[in-house]
């Protein structure tokens, strides 16, 4: 029955030839600092799914974004986990995407014929502390502020065009409404599509060219 | 690979079982808690509420004396707060009286003119007298009386 | 890498997978297993840890020390080391080059070699960016203090601002005894509003408190608010308050909170401020909170201030209730016990009370549950309800309030004090209620009632205070301020104005009465106003304001009986004069004065009658008219009453003057005591009193009734 259903599916979607060439493909051996990658991925996908529970009550406002998020830490059932695990999840994300840069330094999987896939890596990389950065000033508190008034800062340090792009990035010269609403919106809809975009790159070459095997000393 | 095909497959097979099983514990631990997340703000009750107006000792004795709180109202994370103000008489020191300050004819706030010893509602020039009743004026009846207890050196009244 | 390398890879990489396994399930149980224990890191921080939430974004908090994620702490400490112009190299080139460093690293780094032993440059350089990477956030966390806790807010002192300071300044010096939340609450007439509509009893303490005690204000932000984070949760009983000093950990609502020990902490200085804030130096409040319960709205005390403030400070251990079982007859105790059990149904109690028990018990009838009990009290006494030790429990700012303000009551000053000026310096041109009558400098003038709601609605605070402080000196009115020679000071003449205003809202006098000049004036048909009790007068003054104008100053007789005779003292006794004085007499003009009068001034009334029955005119003694009257005259009236001005015709400046003159009649008509017009108005039986400015002394006064006995002799 189950073997005829997925006959019937395989004819239409032809999903076995894909799922043996991603799931049953021949991989060398790897020793365990090899799945810091997908460990990243697991919580891309993590943080992707408690980011869209906590868009449910967030209000990017600065009347209300402070009191919506004290109401789902506070009042909703649930709420503080939820927002626990994406805000320890932001950290976690940040860590294991170094440390996976550091695994793929470490053992030069960089090199041909990874190097794109190293270069949308690194982009991920700053994909991921964009997420950080934006986020971290959803909350409204005092921390979330001034973090962000003092991180926003160094945009304006460049020479000459500094304070235009400080102005840019602020949606002001002061840190504002502006600013929370377009740091919600980068956070939400910029940050995911770019990852999305960069991270499917990734993948495909990760499949395609096949993991890097752990490399000989005497190579 | 010294190891024999049968331990392979019954390898991969406890690992394919184990990863269902992760897979499992994750999304649940994940999807469980969405639940009553999502639904939690339809389960709030409207819970009447005894509200705190202050000290007992606040109040004067033959004086109608006036306790202002905010009741805070939620809905979601839209904190509205309502003034409530009350005026307390006592002529004892144990028996109170409290009142509201709301003129019953058209909903203006009445306040106590200590001179003239009566509630003064500005908008109709009613009068109540210290004890609520209609003195002059358009007011069809006394002020309204809440329901109080005393706890604990703190006067409670009862909103609704 | 060269096309030979390439493909030696290629070649060695395809070994390696065919030797390897597959992708699933062994690649990703390592996963699996790996995100599993990097969810269960996450699950067990959201629910050990949480995610933090702070203050509320505050952008003028300026003492809020920024600092970004943590991540970012590396390039915050390295922002220090390039201080000025240099900062754009720490903040913009060197991240951007590390940034394109990594782009670009798979083509800088085109050896085949890959395993990092074998590539130690790039190896130790990564190691050092991580090490510095490291270094430079743990410094950064070393450096920078945690982020200090958000300011918090003084809301007395917000209140203050807010409210006071617009007018007020910095601060206010109050004079001792004001009674500050009631100046607050009801406004004064210096164009300060009545907040008492707007603030909420609250609100007010917490103004007193913070005016009288800034620094307490700002203790209290620092040592409480932390918890209470508004007054209304500290509780204003000065009682409550050295509780909490004194068993700190062990007071019931501190229990289980880790609160300091503040007799350690705070200097005694300090717990003062933090009490004063908190229970304001401010005696009607401390009366009302403290006293009320047991003495009612005022205590009864004959001594000096000095006493009652030692008597306050050391308590009632002495003050043990008499027994009154033998002192009281029996059926007087069951009348008694009845009436503190429910005073409604035993009216005779009340004067049971009021001659026994109000001495001490004020006005505050103590309860009773049952009549057994209250029964059982009053006939055995003791010390059943003594009075706690004030000089403990109050500091000295307190008691020094309480009992001045105590003391005033006794003596009904204090919110009296107007009444008791104008009954001091009014009454005798604008009558006791302010109704006017025959103008005593101004013949033929009628002083219209001031007391009216027309006339006080028609003037402001200010007008009227002008007139009293400048007087009128067409109308012969003269001047009552100090700065204008007067006797009333500021505070008094604000007293008096204050008094006068009470009025407005309860006219004791509806329309002028009609005065006749001729005929003695009769009694103005007045109300006594319901909202100022008669303040506590002597029963020389209640008989001044109530009988002279009829009876005579000395009970010598007029449109009344005189009392000073011996067949009037004998022929009633004290009952039947304190009837007589209270009841309605219908045949005669004599005012129902029970209706006006308390029963105690009533009484009093009769004890003055009985005085003035033991003051039987004796023969005139002989009084020197230069010796005597003349320093009087020069003293008294010659300031209005000279050759040049003589108010009312009369010019007391010498002795053919005084005899003479006069605008209706002779002032002085030597041998007729009741008929002139200068006995008449010095000891207050016709008219107004003389001079304006208040009554002579008893014993001056004599000696002018005698001078005019006498013949009005001029020796």
């Amino acid at each position: 029955m189950a073997a005829n259903l997925m006959n019937w599916l395989d004819e239409r979607l032809g999903w076995r030839s894909v799922w043996e060439a991603i799931f049953l493909r021949k991989v060398p051996h790897v020793n365990w600092f090899y799945t810091l990658g997908s460990a990243t991925l697991f919580l891309a996908v993590t943080q992707g799914i408690t980011g869209i529970l906590l868009t449910l009550y967030y209000v990017p406002d600065p009347a209300h974004a402070y009191d919506s998020v004290v109401y789902i830490t506070t009042q909703l059932p649930m709420g503080w986990f939820i927002r626990g695990l994406h805000h320890w999840g932001a950290s976690a994300m940040v860590i294991l995407t170094v440390a996976h840069l550091l695994r793929v330094f470490f053992l030069g999987a960089y090199k041909y014929p990874r190097e794109i896939t190293w270069i949308t890596g690194v982009f991920l990389l700053l994909i991921v502390i964009g997420f950080g950065f934006t986020g971290y000033l959803l909350p409204w508190d005092q921390k979330a502020y001034w973090a962000t008034t003092v991180g926003t800062r160094i945009i304006g340090v460049a020479p000459g065009i500094g304070e235009w792009l400080l102005r840019v990035a602020r949606g002001g010269s002061e840190l504002s409404a502006v600013t929370l609403a377009r740091f919600f919106g980068t956070h939400v809809w910029i940050l995911p599509a770019s990852l999305l975009t960069l991270l499917g790159v990734h993948l495909y070459l990760v499949i395609r060219i096949g993991i890097s095997a752990v490399p000989e000393k005497d190579e | 690979m010294s190891k024999s095909t049968d331990e392979q497959v019954n390898r991969r097979d406890f690992m394919k079982t184990a990863i269902i099983a992760i897979g499992g514990v994750i999304g649940g631990a994940i999807g469980l808690p969405a639940i009553p997340y999502l639904i939690g703000p339809a389960q709030k009750q409207d819970s009447e509420d005894w509200v705190r107006l202050g000290a007992v000792s606040k109040v004067e004795l033959n004086v109608p004396t006036l306790f202002k709180t905010t009741i805070e109202t939620q809905t979601g994370w839209i904190n509205a707060e309502e003034e409530f103000s009350v005026y307390v008489l006592t002529e004892n020191g144990q028996d109170y009286s409290v009142m509201s300050n709301i003129c019953t004819h058209l909903g203006c706030r009445v306040r106590w003119i200590p001179d003239q010893e009566s509630f003064f509602c500005p908008c109709h020039n009613a009068v109540f007298a210290k004890d609520g009743t209609v003195v002059a004026g358009p007011p069809p009846r006394p002020l309204d009386q809440f329901e109080y207890k005393v706890e604990d050196g703190f006067i409670f009244v009862k909103r609704g | 890498m060269n096309e030979q390398e390439k493909k030696s890879y290629l070649q060695r990489y395809k070994e390696a997978k065919e030797k390897g396994v597959p992708f699933f399930p062994d690649i990703i149980f390592k996963d699996a297993v790996v995100s599993l224990i990097v969810f269960l890191i996450l699950v067990a921080l959201a629910y050990f840890v949480g995610a933090p939430v702070e203050e509320r974004a505050n952008p003028n908090d300026t003492n809020y020390t920024p600092r970004p994620e943590w991540y970012f702490l590396f390039l915050f400490q390295l922002l220090k080391y390039f201080p000025g112009n240099l900062e754009v190299i720490g903040a913009m080139i060197l991240p951007g080059l590390f940034v394109i460093l990594l782009l670009v690293l798979p083509f800088i780094d085109k050896s085949p070699k890959r395993h990092f032993r074998n590539r130690p440059f790039a190896s130790i350089a990564a190691l050092a960016v991580v090490g510095g990477i490291g270094v430079l956030t743990v410094l950064s966390v070393m450096e920078a203090p945690p982020p200090q806790e958000a300011v918090v807010v003084d809301h007395a002192a917000a209140l203050y601002i807010k409210n006071c300071a617009n007018c007020h300044g910095e601060n206010i010096d109050v004079p001792p005894s004001t009674d500050l939340h009631q100046v607050i609450a009801a406004g004064t007439h210096e164009g300060m509003p009545a907040w008492g509509g707007d603030l909420s009893t609250d609100e007010i303490d917490q103004l007193v408190g913070f005016i009288l005690s800034p620094n307490g204000s700002a203790i209290y932000v620092q040592q409480c608010e932390t918890c209470h984070d508004q007054m209304v949760q500290a509780v204003g009983n000065p009682l409550e308050l050295q509780r909490v000093f004194r068993e700190g950990e062990n007071y019931p609502g501190h229990e289980g909170v880790d609160v300091p020990d503040w007799n350690e902490t705070l200097t005694t200085v300090e717990r003062n401020a933090l009490l004063n804030f908190l229970a304001a130096p401010d005696g009607q409040r401390l009366f009302t909170i403290n006293c009320a319960g047991c003495h009612g709205q005022g205590v009864a005390f004959a001594g000096t201030e000095e006493e009652l403030r030692t008597l306050i400070s050391q308590g009632g251990h002495d003050l043990a209730m008499p027994a009154w079982k033998g002192t009281l007859s029996e059926s007087d105790l069951d009348t008694l016990a009845s009436y503190v059990t429910d005073p409604q149904s035993e009216p005779a109690g009340d004067v049971l009370f009021g001659q026994h028990c109000a001495a001490c018990h004020g006005e505050k009838v103590p309860s009773a549950p049952d009549k057994e009990s209250a029964i059982q009290i009053i006939s055995r006494g003791g010390a059943h309800m003594t009075m706690p030790l004030w000089g403990n429990i109050l500091t000295q700012e307190q008691l020094d309030a309480l009992a001045q303000y105590t003391f005033e009551v006794s003596r009904g000053e204090g919110t009296g004090l107007g009444a008791t000026l104008f009954v001091e310096y009014c009454t005798a041109c604008h009558g006791q209620f302010g109704e006017g009558g025959p103008n005593p400098s101004l013949a033929g003038d009628i002083i219209p009632p001031i007391s009216t709601s027309e006339y006080l609605t028609t003037r402001e605070d200010t007008t009227l205070r002008n007139i009293i402080a400048q007087g009128q000196p067409n109308f012969g009115m003269s001047p009552f301020g100090d700065e204008h020679g007067g006797p009333l000071d500021s505070t008094q003449l604000d007293a008096l104005v204050a008094f006068i205003r009470s009025w407005e809202s309860n006219p004791p006098v509806d329309e002028p009465p009609i005065f006749q000049t001729e005929t003695p004036p009769p009694t103005p048909e007045v109300t006594a106003p319901t909202s100022e009790p008669v303040p506590s007068l002597t029963g020389g003054q209640l008989y001044t304001i109530a009988c002279a104008s009829c009876h005579g100053a000395q009970g010598e007789g007029g449109i009344g009986p005189a009392f000073n005779t011996q067949e009037f003292q004998d022929q009633y006794d004290d009952r039947a004069l304190f009837d007589i004085i209270s009841e309605d007499h219908t045949a005669t003009p004599m005012v129902v004065w029970g209706e006006h009068l308390s029963d105690e001034q009533i009484q009093l009334l009769v004890e003055q009658v009985r005085i003035l029955g033991g003051a039987i005119p004796t023969e005139p003694s002989t009084v020197s008219f230069s010796g005597q009257v003349v320093p009087l005259f020069q003293a008294k009236c010659q300031v209005c009453h000279n050759s040049q001005t003589a108010l009312g015709g009369w010019d007391s400046t010498s002795y053919e003057a005084v005899t003479t003159t006069g605008n209706s009649a002779n002032v002085v008509i030597p041998g007729d005591m009741l008929n002139s017009v200068l006995a008449q108005r010095v000891a207050g039986t016709q008219g107004a009193i003389m001079p304006p400015s208040g009554k002579m002394p008893d014993a001056e006064i004599q000696i002018i009734l005698d001078w005019i006995a006498a013949g009005a002799p001029e020796n």
